[in-house]
């Protein structure tokens, strides 16, 4: 745990920390054993609140200055809970099993997955109740209906030329092996035979089929991700086992696709080139590839979900103030963004461009939107914007607008996002205030900045001075991402200050300047690197995990920050390659 | 043979023939007085009132309502307005957001577990999951056992799984999903059962058998996992023997007058753009259509009431810290956005359509006769909110309202403030009661539990 330097410590104190709020800045919504109510002896969060008022921790940079003493001889890797396939996970391995137009069909069937620490994949979050269970039932039953209508996508033989039973024993086997994601046992193999033979007795070949389909998908060797192979590692106390091969192929298939492994892995797996960092690190070059439309999607789900883009689509504007704003604008914003983070990654891969780039991805609406030549093109295509007022993804319309208000910008909010999803910190709830302080509203009588001065009243400046001061340098975009150099009748001025980082400090004007000052900032390269393992582990990171993270970051520092390099990095890290005999804990 | 008397006319009412072993609790004051079954929904809606709006303008001679429960007047003698509670629990959590704290205590009456799953607590750890069983699924558990559904819970608003999203427990640490989707939910509640009576057995036995199957594999599973994951599989295992135990009760029969199927609705959960698959489109999501989504909700639930399919639902108006803008009303901005601003008249328009929604549930239940009244006299409705205040956050002065006496268990028509420092577990314990649980004496946490809320009965 690392806190804060003293002197910012101090400073944030001169402020009037101590009143209502601590000043304590959390790592984001870390999920940890102790969040199912069970606790976990020998494992603490890295990412638990600091805990004593005033501290300022930034647990994203626990492993910040590549302390050797991190990674000791002995694989460590963390916790290893058991994980459900969520509910993407779910429809794209149905996807691979029987194509994509039967997951397409049960597709909107499902009720939403429960998220922890910000991602739809963590463990400790996705729990299945009652409507749930009911949902699997009832999917099991329209997919096997649907499928068994057309046998060949699943039964590999003729049931005429080669015998019922011969060619039922191929289907099960071959599908079931594809369904758990490893060979059946001989017990299994009898157990599903059974349900085709059931099936079969109540109607025709297809209707064994039918059964036994519904019996795999119900199954939770399906619906989990479940390992129980492996070997305790030789010299060790027993509480750290590898992982078995098809268990690692499917850890690697879901990391990078969000799906069931392929021929190719289930082949590796079978010839045992898994079991060694080199040959994982290899399957995971070969699947980090931008020409393969299950990385890039999963890819693309990561980084939606870490930079919260989903809330783009729901951004409602004040239609007196903006008359422009629609829901066709909103879904351009939306598709430039996501355009724009793919082809950042894809094709440069630089934390630093994702960060300053002075360009963009258009359409003709976008380009009229923000004021530049509109592209010939009808699609979205680059477009080059002035680099005194574009810098990636901070001066991105889309997230302009979804941190700010309806009818007004938002420096509280802009601020915000940049702590809590730039710098991965978590910033406290706002105080519960008697008299309550009300959000200004918007007046032709002060400037943005002059309405949010309230919040440098001693009550609210210790967490407002973290937030604000930074979304001060946005005010040259106006609630819906235009740039302006007028607010209301007042000159926009765009001076602001970071507190509370390492190495970020320090006074700015404008969002371009901030943006490359926090691009090539340390928070930002440990943010990004927490956020791939949290992502790819399904789970927060624990004190176990240092040694994981650290040679992380160093893979990141050693490729010029390229953000692709994390996710190969992680592959093959310990809490990738092995695996905790109790899982979740205890 | 009460009972059996009562469930026969219950399901002739419903135009099934079955008349099925009856289990259910006996219990509670007006049990003698009505031979049907009691029904409890609790109505959620988020963000805080306004106190001077919410409280009413006069108790006696009679009530008169504030300006947020004007929709509601032509029921005024069928509700009583709960002033004064505290939600103890959320003020003595270790960590966590107002917000979630407000709705994880709401219905648990138990500080959340500790954790750092949901984040921003004021200045320490944030939360995790709610700590205990809540009100409803308890009452289910009792008086939900014949039923086809133990309890059904709705919501206006598709959410991500989570502390602010989420109101009902089966214990610590199990959130029950809403259904978010109008059509699914048809289909879930209404569709069962029907075509050729010889495949509705068949199916019914290849469910079991795969039930068993299933089950069998997680019970080999669970003796390898340790206790982490082994509680996150048996609660998926409880889900399997509960539907497992329901599989030969009958679904919605064909339709009565009284039990009639209300019409499928064609929305689906409000979603966020579908990214599964390939599939990369964006959809526009204005949250116009949630009036409609209210409208079809209270139709299958009321049905699902009548026709005894469960006795106890709940429906999530609209999620804590909700982002619905009530355009429909001239609203741009979201609920949650709007109740850290001070623009009164806004928020009472907003509360004034929870209201709203609420009477029109009761109308819809007054409508639907039973005996010799309606469902409604034998239905309890606790709309109830997750904070007193929303920009402040408190947890004091929590808006609660009844409506219903739970066939005869409260008298209604008033107003009451509890004393002075009274914690929320004791209206939870009185909801308990009236619903027939005699014996329960506490609820959530035993600290924070007085008995029963006195003024509601006598």
């Amino acid at each position: 745990m690392r806190t804060m330097p003293a002197g910012v410590a101090a400073s944030l104190w001169a402020l009037g920390a101590m009143s209502a709020c601590t000043g304590v800045i959390e790592s984001r919504s870390p999920t940890g054993p102790s969040d199912l109510g069970a606790t976990n002896p020998g494992r603490s969060d890295v990412a638990k609140g600091a805990g004593g008022a005033g501290g300022i921790s930034n647990p994203a940079a626990a492993s910040r200055g590549a302390v050797p003493t991190a990674c000791s001889a002995a694989p460590d890797p963390g916790r290893s809970p058991l994980r459900r396939l969520n509910l993407m996970e779910y429809l794209n391995t149905v996807a691979d099993l029987f194509g994509t137009a039967a997951a397409t069909q049960v597709a909107d069937s499902f009720p939403p997955d429960e998220e922890g620490g910000g991602f739809s994949n963590n463990a400790d979050a996705l729990v299945v109740t009652g409507l749930l269970a009911g949902k699997y039932m009832d999917v099991s039953e329209k997919l096997a209906a649907v499928v068994a209508a057309r046998p060949g996508t699943v039964v590999p033989c003729d049931p005429v030329q080669m015998g019922e039973t011969a060619c039922a024993t191929r289907f099960v086997d071959s599908f079931g092996k594809r369904a758990f994601r490893r060979p059946l046992s001989a017990a299994e193999r009898t157990q599903y035979l059974a349900f085709f033979t059931e099936g079969r007795k109540a109607g025709m070949f297809a209707d064994g089929v039918e059964l036994a389909l519904q019996a795999f998908l119900q199954s939770p060797h399906f619906l989990y991700r479940v390992e129980a192979g492996g070997t305790p590692l030789p010299g060790g106390t027993g509480a750290v086992a590898s992982v078995a091969p098809y268990e690692m192929a499917s850890r690697l298939s879901y990391a990078f696709w969000g799906s069931m492994p392929d021929d190719r892995l289930f082949a590796a797996a079978g010839a045992g080139t898994l079991s060694t960092a080199a040959g994982i690190e290899a399957e995971a070059r070969r699947m980090l590839d931008p020409n393969d439309p299950k990385t890039k999607r999963t890819v693309a789900g990561f980084h939606r979900e870490w930079f919260a883009i989903g809330g783009v689509s729901a951004i409602a504007k004040d239609p007196v103030v903006y008359p422009t704003w629609s829901p066709s604008l909103r879904n351009d914003l939306r598709v430039e963004i996501e355009t724009f983070i793919d082809q950042v990654f894809w094709t440069d891969g630089r934390l630093e461009t994702l960060l300053s780039a002075p360009y963009s991805y258009l359409n003709g609406a976008l380009a009229k939107h923000y004021g530049v030549v509109a592209p010939t093109d009808n699609g979205f295509v680059r477009v080059a914007l002035d680099p005194m007022q574009r810098a990636g993804l901070l001066t991105n319309g889309a997230l302009l607008s979804l941190a700010a208000k309806p009818d007004q910008t938002s420096p509280v909010h802009r601020g915000k996002f940049v702590r809590e999803q730039l710098l991965c910190q978590q910033l406290p709830s706002p105080p519960a205030l008697d008299p309550p302080i009300m959000a200004p509203i918007v007046s032709a009588t002060a400037s943005t900045r002059e309405r949010f001065a309230q919040h440098t009243q001693p009550a609210c400046a210790a967490c407002h001075q973290l937030m604000d001061p930074i979304g001060f340098g946005f005010e040259n975009y106006d609630a819906v991402g235009r740039w302006r150099t007028q607010d209301g009748k007042f000159n926009v001025d765009a001076s602001g200050e970071v507190v509370a980082t390492t190495g970020a400090d320090g006074k700015f004007t404008g969002t371009v300047e901030l943006a490359k000052r926090l691009g090539a900032s340390v928070d930002a390269r440990n943010c990004v690197t927490t956020q791939v393992f949290r992502y790819a582990a399904g789970r927060a990171e624990t004190a176990g995990d240092a040694c994981t993270i650290e040679r992380m970051r160093k893979r990141l520092d050693e490729t010029s920050h390229d953000m692709r390099e994390l996710w190969v990095a992680v592959a093959s890290s310990d809490a990738f390659r092995f695996r905790s005999v109790t899982g979740g804990g205890q | 043979m009460i009972k059996l008397a009562r469930r026969r006319f219950l399901r002739s009412a419903a135009g099934g023939a079955l008349a099925l072993p009856l289990l259910s609790e006996v219990g509670g004051p007006a049990r003698a007085a009505s031979p049907f079954p009691k029904r409890l929904i609790i109505c959620f809606s988020p963000n805080g009132t306004i106190p001077t709006a919410w409280v009413p303008r006069a108790t006696t001679p009679e009530l008169v309502l504030g300006d947020i429960m004007a929709p509601l007047a032509p029921h005024k003698n069928d509700l009583i307005i709960v002033d004064n509670l505290t939600m103890t629990a959320a003020l003595r959590a270790a960590g966590g957001d107002a917000h979630g704290l407000g709705v994880g205590c709401l219905l648990t009456g138990i500080e959340p577990l500790a954790g750092n799953q949901f984040a921003a607590g004021m200045g320490g750890p944030g939360s995790g999951w709610p700590g205990g069983i809540s009100v409803d699924q308890l009452i289910a558990d009792r008086i939900g056992k014949t039923t086809k559904f133990p309890s059904l819970e709705y919501t206006t608003k598709r959410m991500a799984g989570n502390i602010w999203s989420r109101i009902s427990y089966r214990g610590a640490a199990m959130p029950v999903t809403p259904m978010d989707s109008p059509a699914d939910a048809f289909d879930r509640v209404f569709a069962g059962d029907l075509g050729d009576p010889a495949a509705v057995i068949r199916r019914k036995a290849q469910r079991k058998s795969i039930l068993d199957n299933s089950l069998r594999e997680f019970d080999a599973l669970r003796r390898t996992l340790g206790k982490v994951d082994r509680d996150k599989v048996d609660l998926h295992i409880s889900a399997l023997r509960d539907i497992e135990s329901r599989l030969d009760i009958p679904g919605a029969g064909s339709a009565s007058s009284q039990c009639k199927k209300p019409a499928r609705s064609i929305l689906t959960g409000s979603k966020e753009p579908t990214y599964y698959l390939a599939n990369e489109k964006t959809e526009a999501n204005n949250d116009l259509d949630i009036p409609e989504r209210h409208q079809t909700i209270r139709e299958m639930l009321v049905t699902a009431l009548a026709c005894d399919l469960t006795r106890v639902a709940s429906i999530i108006l609209a999620p804590s810290r909700s982002p619905i803008a009530m355009s429909w009303l001239g609203i741009q901005e979201a609920h949650h956005a709007i109740s850290h601003t001070a623009n009164v008249a806004a928020l009472i328009k907003i509360n004034q359509f929870y209201a709203q929604e609420i009477a029109k549930l009761i109308s819809d239940l007054k409508s639907m006769r039973e005996g010799a009244g309606t469902v409604f006299d034998n239905t309890l409705i606790v709309w109830c909110n997750e904070l007193g205040v929303g920009n402040s956050h408190s947890h004091d002065h929590i808006p609660f309202m009844l409506a219903g006496s739970a066939g005869g268990f409260f008298k209604t028509g008033r107003s009451i403030t509890a004393p002075a420092g009274t914690s929320h577990n004791d209206l939870l314990i009185s909801i308990c009661q009236a619903m027939g649980l005699a014996d329960v004496a506490t609820f959530g946490n035993p600290k924070y539990c007085k008995g029963p809320l006195a003024g509601l009965t006598g």
